[in-house]
Order: structure tokens, then C-alpha cells, then sequence
């Protein structure tokens, strides 16, 4: 049987498995990139929108020449970390105690994806007008329940940072719930109740189990989770309305964004998000080490 | 011999996903159904969509064999999809929008000049002001003038409007109250989106002042901003008659609650302040008081351009459909149904003999208004402005260096647009 | 068994009824925190006059009314839309976790050529700028001749979805011990016989992922539809809504209340995934 050949060969079954995604992802992904990269060294822009020419590094040299963009780079550090930090810790906490005896968690587990199931646009702007100064739920619930003065969210910059922040946080902590939770049953009881026989308490188990077995299943969503954060601008730019207050709560790819469709300069923002794409291939290259997450359990 | 049968399964998955891309290339190459019809791209209001789609109807009547399909898009996108679609060598017939999209268009050579297709004495029935030239070239047929921000205000709050900007401020601060006395104001005096400098505007020009001069260069650092500035920076802070965070939906929001006296909006939005219940009456922004100026709010055209990627043996018929839908008829029907400023001379001139308070109003407004510039430079100079405005709302810098950071920024913006 | 019997020991001791306690009190408290912006929207969408905000902190308005819901489910075209994206959403799901599921297998378990590149590869689309990236996917889809092909538009949703499904497919496999394998090989059984009847059935949680993230990448996604749709009888349900809205005035009790209805069936999928997601079902017992 020629076709028999593929199923039990060892070397041939492999690439029987991976030949169709890898056929679907290069039709799709190469094209535009390969676009991207030659459009980084061209001029394109509004007045050479359809007669563009090559011009070297030139673009690359105009990014790094401004000085403002060091700054907003350690700002969308400062966005992409507390993000995934709070993702992270809030999904994995939540799966943990939805993982242990919960009546009705079939019912809270349902509820608590419904940040991720809503279109983002919309509990953006609801998100947007319960930060608002006078009228909004946040500071209203601020005044009457805490008596803490109001906050003015989109006035002050640091404010007005966090208020996507806190958005941003709630849209984003159901994904990482369920992978935790898909994680979780990955972890054989036995383990624990090892752990409860060598007198592990409850966070030497989390330490000594629960982490490091939840680790291959997390740390892929943690890298992407990551990657995405770092590129998202949607919920920063909806909720501040376009970088309220004066441009002061943009991060890297507003500017990409920016670039390309405010002022038509297709180049400079190819050559942007060239830079963008090597510094994340950058942090991808070095969590995966960290994490080994690459390599098999059949090495 | 199990394991077999799932390869098949396998490889039919496979198959189907390779198969796919391939008979719709085949479908797609034989039905060609795009050779035929003529497609509208628009940025409608809803009131607007309907009107359209009626009219469509009443042409296909006459042209069975032209079918025409409208598709809408939100304004940013429109024009971002259809510069990706007509680089590309496609997108549709007809683009209909703001005329200051047809300045990047025509800079990117994605429409096509009209002058040649539809001719001057066409052209001579318009408005003069209705019509944008670009290089000397008439790029859009437009079916309205306006976009142009007036003072509407609640009766019930404001019995006569005010006629300077003096009682403005002082009929806006009759009405910010806080009447149950919980340390909340019940009622602001005015809301407008302050976040846009759209609403800068007007003030900026009854100040004696503008965004740019002949040349398309900025002149925003000029003592006429400063004093704009400082006249809404005042109406937040000195004067308190506006909401602290005041952005567009903010600014609706009150206004229909019945819990703002006076709103600065455009044509679009009066309809519905009339169906949320609100006895409303529309004015000109008045005059300012140091000046005797009035403020020039900014107006524009909507109209319809012809994509260059439209086969020439199709342009009769657009020319047909464009010149049905911009047609005297329809606009006055428009007018009278929606509010909306015709473009065509014999339009306004039949409307003005009916005598509307409200379309009165507003071509009193549009008279008093000046042409937004439609160069590209345009959308440098809104982005260089917004910043600065902001801060000294905030008030985190002086109107002063806030007129010197927007220009600063503009010529910039400018500068690097231009490459 | 002796699992089972530990934990009910344990439940019975005091300290873990006060854990379990907390954990309630704590859960609720988060679930409540979780729904409030929801319920918000909820009230949007019950709101007569087109208003988004409102100065009261009512969350059914006084005046509320079920207009928008009936007009979005009857008047609108509404049931097209919803037709159009749980095909396309279907469509991703399915090849979504089949290719994941098998590519997966592969990195996790065998050595071939690119094995390492390969994985890094498959992350490369999702570190750049996606908003840079339209122009060229629309480019390519017109060469293709997929635009304004719902095809086109799965096609495009399977990349965006594979390379997490790929990775966590993979991740998940790597918890899996090798020797359930080996002992089927040993009994004769082919690679992909293995495969499928030893380690597939103990991958269902990661299966269940991998499945509500490609559902998720196709049912809410905007931009690449936008993109690549642009016939109204294509429309997915997030066009659909967005063609609810224009620049200054937007329907936003219908938007509200589609978003609303949109969300529902994300939430029956899940219910149905939902015991994929509760401990003890998996075949802990066998792993050692």
C-alpha cells in the first residue's frame, strides 16, 4: 500500500501532518510579508503612491531618529507587561478556584467569558463612558462607596493610561483563563496527592506541581498573549478616544497606524513595523530559551 | 486497514482546503458578475441611506440591465478601504463622501478629473461654493453643502438665542445648575465635543483668524488662536458652564437628556435631538463681542467621485446614475425630508420660497461659514492642533504656546507628508 | 478511587469548608466585577433614544424598552449575517483544530527537518502590525480571486487562528506520556492509528481550546472582513453591526443589542465545551 507508507513511517509521518498547515500558512502569511519588507525600502507615500522608487535604509534611519519614540517604546513595555501580568495571574487564579469544588462553576465558567465573547468595539466605549469624569460608574462608585474624590481618567496622562489599562485587563483575562483551565486537566491527581504525602502545603504544591505542569500549556499563550498586547492598539485608542489627553497615551503601533493612514506614509510605516517585527522575533527568540518550551518530550 | 481509512479522511481535508481557493477562481473567472453593474461606496447618515436606496430603485426601472449595489462604510474607513481597493485595481464605480477626501484621492490619482466627462455648463448649475477644485481640476458632484456647526439650544432653557458671544456666556451660566445641591451639576449652560478641533473652528475665525493661508500653509501661530483658545479654555475653567471631559458622545448624550441648554453640532445630528423629545431651536454661532466677527464654522460638500479604475465604456452610464442622484429633484426632496443644504442652484433658490426656519438657519450659517480646505495638508494640521488644544483645556499650557507647538508641529507634519 | 476518597476526607475537615467558602466569596465577587460593563451594555441596548452614555447609574433605564432587539432580529438582516458567520466560523473551527491538532502532534512528538524553525515560523505573521499587513492580504486575495468569498475569508481566519492552536495543541501533547504510544506501536498499531485512538481522546481539553479560540478568531473578527467582503449579502455579523453605525450617529440600542446577541452563541459553544473543562474527566489515572 503506497498510501499505508506515510502513516508508519517514522520519518515520512511527520510531514504528512504538518505539510497542510504549513501549504495554508505559506500561501497566506509569505505574500504579505515579503510585500511589507520591500515596501520598507521603498518611498511610498501620497505623492509617490503608485510610482514609488527604492531608497535604501532611509526610512529605518527616519524611525530612529526620532527621539520621542524611546519613550513611547517604554511606555508600550510598561502597557504589554502590566497587561500580561494581570492576564495571567487573574485567569490563572480564577482556574485554579474553578478547578477545585464549585457549585454551579459550569455557570460561573460560562459568565466569565463574556469579556472575550463581546465585541471589543463596543465594551470599549462602555468601558470609555464609565471612566467619564462626571457621569461615569467608576468615579460615581469612587464617590458614594469609597468617598474617594473623583479621578480625572482622561485629563491626567498616568490616568489615562491606566483606564485602558484597566479595560484592557478585563477584556483579556478570559483567554488566559481557559487556557489555564484546559491546562489544569492536564495534571494527573496523583501528583497532588504525592505532594499531600511528602507534607507539601498548599503553595509548595502550586510551586512544585501545578506550575511547572501548567507551563507548556501556558507559557505559548503567554508568549502570543505578549505578541498580541504588545501590537493591540484598538482598546488604548478607543478608550482614550484617539490619545486622550493630548496624545499622550499612544503606544508603537498608533504610530504605524498613524503614519500609514493619516498621513499616507505607507513606507515609513512598512519600515516601522519591520523594526517592530524584529524587536517582538527578538523576545519570542529569548522567552522560547527561557521557557525550552520548543524543545519535545521525545528529545 | 482503520488507520488507512483516516488518511483518507486526511487527505480529503486536504484536498477540500486546497480545493477551495481553486474552484472559486474558476467561479469567479466565469460569472464576472462585478463587468456589469456599477457599485456606490458611501458614508451615509441612515436618514441619507434611505433616501438613496429609493432612488437607486427608481433608476433601476429605467436601467434593468445596470445592476447597482450600495455598500456603507464608517467615514475613516471608507476612505482607508477604498485607497486599498482602487491601488489594487479594483473597488467600485462611485465613491460618495466628505470633500476632503477627494484631496488625498486626487494627489494618489485614484479618481478621475470630472471636468472632460461631465462639462462646464453641468458644473455651472452648481453653487459656486459647492464645488472644490484641485490643480484646476473638479474631482466630486456633490449633492449637499453643509457639514457646518450651528448653536442649537433647548427652549425650554433658552427663550430667544443669543445674539453675542457675551450673552452666550451669560445665558450658559443661567443654566449650569446644580439643583438639588449635591455638589453635581444637574445642568451645563453649553456642550460641544471639545476633544476635535472641528469645534475650535468657528471661534478661531470670529477672531479673525484661519487654519491656513493661500499657499496651504499653516497659520495657526497667530494672535487670533491664542484668543480662541482662550475663550474655550474659559468656558471650562473660568466659567464652568461646560462639563470638565467633554467629548462628542458626552456632549449628545446631555443635550438629549434635557440636561445641557445649548449644543454646537452639525446638520447631521438636529433630527435627532427633535425625536428625543427636545423643543429645539437652531441659531448661527453668534458674533463675538471683541470682534464683531461671527465665527466661521467650516463647510463642506459631500459628493460622488468616479474611480480611475472604471472602465471607460461604463462612464455613460455612471455619468447617467451621478447626474440622476445629484439631480435638483432629488436634492430638494432631501432638503425638505433631511434637512440637507442642496448643492444646485435651482435647489436652494425653490427651497428659499418655502420658507423653513430651520433650512433658513442653516444656510444662514453656511453664508457665514468659510470653504474647509480640502488639500491634503488639511489632515496634518487637524492631527497638529488636537494635542495642543487638549492641553490647554487641560490647562497645562497658555493658549500662547499652544499656538506655537500647532504650528510647529503642522509645518512638520507637512514637511515629512510631502517626501 | 483512592483520588476520590481523599477528597471528600478533606472536604469534611473544617479548614477546607472555610476554603471552599472563600473561594465562593471570591468568585462571586469576580463574576459580579465581570458582568457590570455587561450589564452595562445590556442597558444601552435597551435604551429608546440613541444615546451610548448616560448620566444616571441606572442600569435599566427607566424608559427601557425591547425595541432594538425585535429590530435587529426582524427587520434587519440580521439572520443573514448570522448565517454568514457561523459558516465562516464553522469552516475555521473545524480546519482550525484538525490542522492543529495534527501539526501539533507532529512538533510535539517527532524529529524532522525545520521541526524548530518551523514552530518559530509559524508565529512570524502575528508579530507584525497587522493593521500593515491588509493591504497586501487584500492585494493577494484579489489574485486569488477570493475576495467577496466567505471562503476567502475562513482561509485568511485559519492563519490568524492557527499558530496559538498549533502551539497549544503541541504544548499539550508534551504533558502526554510517550510510552501510551509506544505500547500501541509495540501492539502493532500504525503512527497514525496511535495517534489517533491513544492520544487524541487525551488531548479533548486542549482540543477544546484550540476550538473556542479559532470560533473566536472568525466570529468577532472586523478588520480582514472588511477587507475582503464587500457585498452585503457576505456580511458577517461584526460588518453587519458596523454597518449599523456612520460617523456621527450611530443606532447604538441596535449595535448594543446585536453585540448582545452576537455574544450568545460564543456562550451556548462554550457551555457545550464546558466539560472538557472539569477536572477529573480526563484519564489522569493512566499518566504516571
Amino acid at each position: 500500500m503506497f498510501l499505508s507508507r506515510f502513516t508508519s513511517d517514522r520519518r515520512l509521518f511527520p510531514y504528512t501532518l504538518v505539510l497542510p498547515t504549513a501549504i495554508v500558512m505559506l500561501i497566506v502569511v509569505l505574500y504579505p510579508l515579503i510585500y511589507n519588507f520591500i515596501l520598507a525600502f521603498k518611498n511610498m507615500s501620497m505623492y509617490h503612491f503608485q510610482d514609488s522608487t527604492f531608497v535604501g535604509f532611509r526610512q529605518f534611519a527616519e524611525v530612529f531618529g526620532q527621539r520621542e519614540l524611546y519613550w513611547v517604546f517604554g511606555k508600550t513595555v510598561v502597557w504589554t507587561v502590566v497587561n500580561v501580568f494581570f492576564h495571567v495571574t487573574i485567569g490563572v487564579t480564577i482556574a485554579l478556584i474553578l478547578n477545585g469544588r464549585i457549585y454551579g462553576g459550569g455557570i460561573f465558567r460560562s459568565l466569565l467569558i463574556l469579556p472575550w465573547a463581546v465585541p471589543q468595539y463596543i465594551s470599549a466605549l462602555t468601558w470609555k463612558g464609565m471612566f467619564n469624569h462626571e457621569y461615569g460608574s467608576v468615579n460615581l462608585i469612587l464617590m458614594k462607596v469609597f468617598h474617594h474624590a473623583p479621578i480625572p481618567w482622561f485629563s491626567d496622562a498616568t490616568w489615562a493610561f491606566v483606564a485602558p489599562i484597566i479595560t484592557n485587563v478585563w477584556l483579556g483575562f478570559p483567554f488566559m483563563m481557559i487556557v489555564a483551565l484546559g491546562g489544569l486537566q492536564s495534571i494527573p491527581h496523583e501528583l497532588y496527592e504525592a505532594a499531600d504525602l511528602d507534607g507539601a502545603g498548599a503553595l509548595g504544591k502550586l510551586r512544585n506541581v501545578t506550575i511547572p505542569l501548567l507551563r507548556p500549556i501556558l507559557a505559548p499563550a503567554v508568549v502570543l498573549g505578549t505578541i498580541w498586547t504588545f501590537n493591540n492598539m484598538n482598546v488604548i485608542w478607543l478608550v482614550t478616544g484617539g490619545g486622550l489627553p493630548a496624545d499622550k497615551t499612544h503606544i508603537l503601533v498608533t504610530y504605524i497606524y498613524k503614519a500609514a493612514f493619516t498621513y499616507y506614509r505607507y513606507s515609513y510605516a512598512a519600515a516601522f513595523s519591520v523594526i517592530v517585527f524584529f524587536l517582538l522575533l527578538g523576545f519570542v527568540f529569548a522567552s522560547m530559551r527561557y521557557f525550552k518550551i520548543t524543545e519535545s518530550a521525545f528529545e | 486497514m482503520k488507520s488507512v481509512r483516516f488518511l483518507r479522511v486526511f487527505l480529503c481535508v486536504l484536498a477540500a482546503v486546497l480545493a477551495v481557493p481553486a474552484v472559486l477562481y474558476l467561479a469567479g473567472g466565469c460569472a464576472k458578475k462585478e463587468e456589469k453593474g456599477i457599485a456606490v461606496w458611501e458614508q451615509m447618515d441612515p436618514e441619507e441611506q434611505k433616501l438613496l436606496d429609493a432612488r437607486i430603485a427608481v433608476f433601476q426601472k429605467t436601467h434593468p440591465d445596470v445592476p447597482i449595489t450600495r455598500l456603507h462604510f464608517e467615514t475613516e474607513l471608507l476612505r482607508t478601504q477604498y485607497q486599498t481597493a482602487a491601488l489594487a485595481g479594483g473597488g467600485p464605480a462611485l465613491v460618495f463622501g466628505p470633500s476632503d477626501q477627494i484631496g488625498p484621492f486626487s494627489v494618489m490619482k485614484l479618481v478621475r478629473p470630472l471636468d472632460e466627462l461631465f462639462g462646464a455648463a453641468f458644473f455651472a448649475q452648481f453653487i459656486e461654493g459647492s464645488l472644490d477644485t484641485l490643480d484646476g481640476h473638479i474631482y466630486a458632484v456633490p449633492d449637499q453643502v453643509g457639514n457646518h456647526l450651528a448653536l442649537a439650544y433647548n427652549k425650554k432653557f433658552v427663550k430667544r438665542p443669543p445674539a453675542t458671544s457675551d450673552e452666550l456666556i451669560a445665558f450658559a451660566k443661567q443654566n449650569t445648575v446644580d439643583e438639588n445641591h449635591d455638589g453635581v451639576t444637574d445642568r451645563y449652560g453649553l456642550v460641544f465635543n471639545a476633544v476635535e478641533p472641528f469645534w475650535l473652528v468657528p471661534f478661531l475665525g470670529g477672531f479673525g483668524g484661519w487654519v491656513m493661508d493661500k499657499n496651504n500653509n499653516p497659520t495657526l501661530d497667530s494672535p487670533a488662536m491664542t484668543k480662541a483658545l482662550a475663550f474655550v479654555r474659559d468656558l471650562r475653567i473660568k466659567y464652568r458652564v461646560m462639563p470638565t471631559e467633554c467629548d462628542y458622545q458626552q456632549a449628545e448624550t446631555l443635550f438629549k437628556e434635557g440636561k445641557a441648554a445649548m449644543i454646537i453640532n452639525g446638520p447631521w445630528s438636529w433630527g435627532g435631538y427633535i425625536s428625543a423629545g427636545i423643543d429645539v431651536g437652531l441659531t448661527p454661532i453668534p458674533r463675538m463681542s471683541e470682534t464683531g466677527l461671527w465665527p466661521t464654522p467650516m463647510v463642506s460638500s459631500k459628493g460622488y467621485s468616479v474611480n480611475v479604475n472604471c472602465p471607460e465604456k461604463k462612464l455613460p452610464i455612471v455619468k447617467e446614475l451621478v447626474d440622476f442622484l445629484t439631480s435638483t429633484e432629488n436634492q430638494v426632496e432631501s432638503a425638505t425630508k433631511i434637512k440637507m443644504l442642496p448643492a444646485r442652484k435651482a435647489a436652494a433658490e425653490s427651497l428659499l420660497a418655502r420658507g423653513d426656519p430651520f433650512l433658513e438657519t442653516s444656510l444662514a450659517q453656511v453664508k457665514l461659514g468659510r470653504r474647509m480646505p480640502v488639500v491634503p495638508e488639511m489632515r496634518a494640521i487637524w492631527d497638529s492642533m488636537r494635542p495642543s488644544y487638549q492641553n490647554v483645556l487641560n490647562n497645562e499650557i497658555t493658549p500662547q504656546e499652544a499656538a506655537n507647538k500647532m504650528q510647529k508641529a503642522a509645518v512638520e507634519a507637512i514637511t515629512k507628508m510631502k517626501e | 478511587m483512592k483520588s476520590t476518597r481523599i477528597t471528600r476526607r478533606r472536604s469534611a475537615s473544617s479548614g477546607a469548608r472555610i476554603k471552599t467558602i472563600v473561594a465562593h466569596v471570591v468568585l462571586v465577587c469576580i463574576t459580579l466585577a465581570t458582568l457590570y460593563p455587561i450589564l452595562q451594555i445590556v442597558g444601552i441596548s435597551l435604551r429608546p433614544a440613541d444615546r451610548l452614555y448616560s448620566t444616571s447609574l441606572r442600569l435599566i433605564p427607566e424608559d427601557a424598552t425591547g425595541h432594538a432587539y425585535y429590530s435587529i432580529l426582524f427587520e434587519k438582516e440580521f439572520p443573514l449575517w448570522l448565517r454568514n458567520s457561523a459558516i465562516v466560523s464553522g469552516i475555521v473551527t473545524l480546519i482550525g483544530v484538525f490542522l492543529a491538532a495534527t501539526a501539533g502532534y507532529a512538533f510535539s512528538r517527532f524529529k524532522f527537518v525545520a521541526r524548530k524553525s518551523g514552530l518559530y515560523s509559524l508565529l512570524i505573521a502575528q508579530m507584525f502590525p497587522a493593521t500593515m499587513l491588509l493591504l497586501p492580504l487584500y492585494v493577494l486575495m484579489k489574485g486569488l480571486q477570493l475576495l467577496d468569498s466567505l471562503g476567502g475569508l475562513a482561509i485568511a481566519y485559519v492563519v490568524t487562528a492557527l499558530p496559538f492552536c498549533v502551539w497549544t495543541m503541541k504544548g499539550y501533547y508534551d504533558t502526554i506520556p510517550k510510552e501510551l504510544e509506544e505500547a500501541a506501536l509495540i501492539d502493532g498499531a500504525s503512527y497514525w492509528r496511535a495517534f489517533r485512538t491513544v492520544v487524541l481522546p487525551l488531548a479533548a481539553p486542549a482540543l477544546a481550546i484550540t476550538a473556542i479560540f479559532s470560533f473566536m478568531a472568525a466570529w468577532s473578527e472586523f478588520m480582514v472582513a472588511r477587507v475582503i467582503i464587500n457585498t452585503r449579502t457576505l456580511y458577517t455579523l461584526p460588518l453587519g453591526l458596523e454597518s449599523l453605525s456612520s460617523t456621527f450617529q450611530t443606532e447604538w440600542a441596535n449595535y448594543a443589542a446585536g453585540s448582545v446577541l452576537v455574544s450568545l452563541p460564543v456562550v451556548i459553544l462554550f457551555l457545550f465545551l464546558n466539560r472538557y473543562f472539569v477536572s477529573g474527566l480526563t484519564l489522569g489515572g493512566v499518566k504516571q
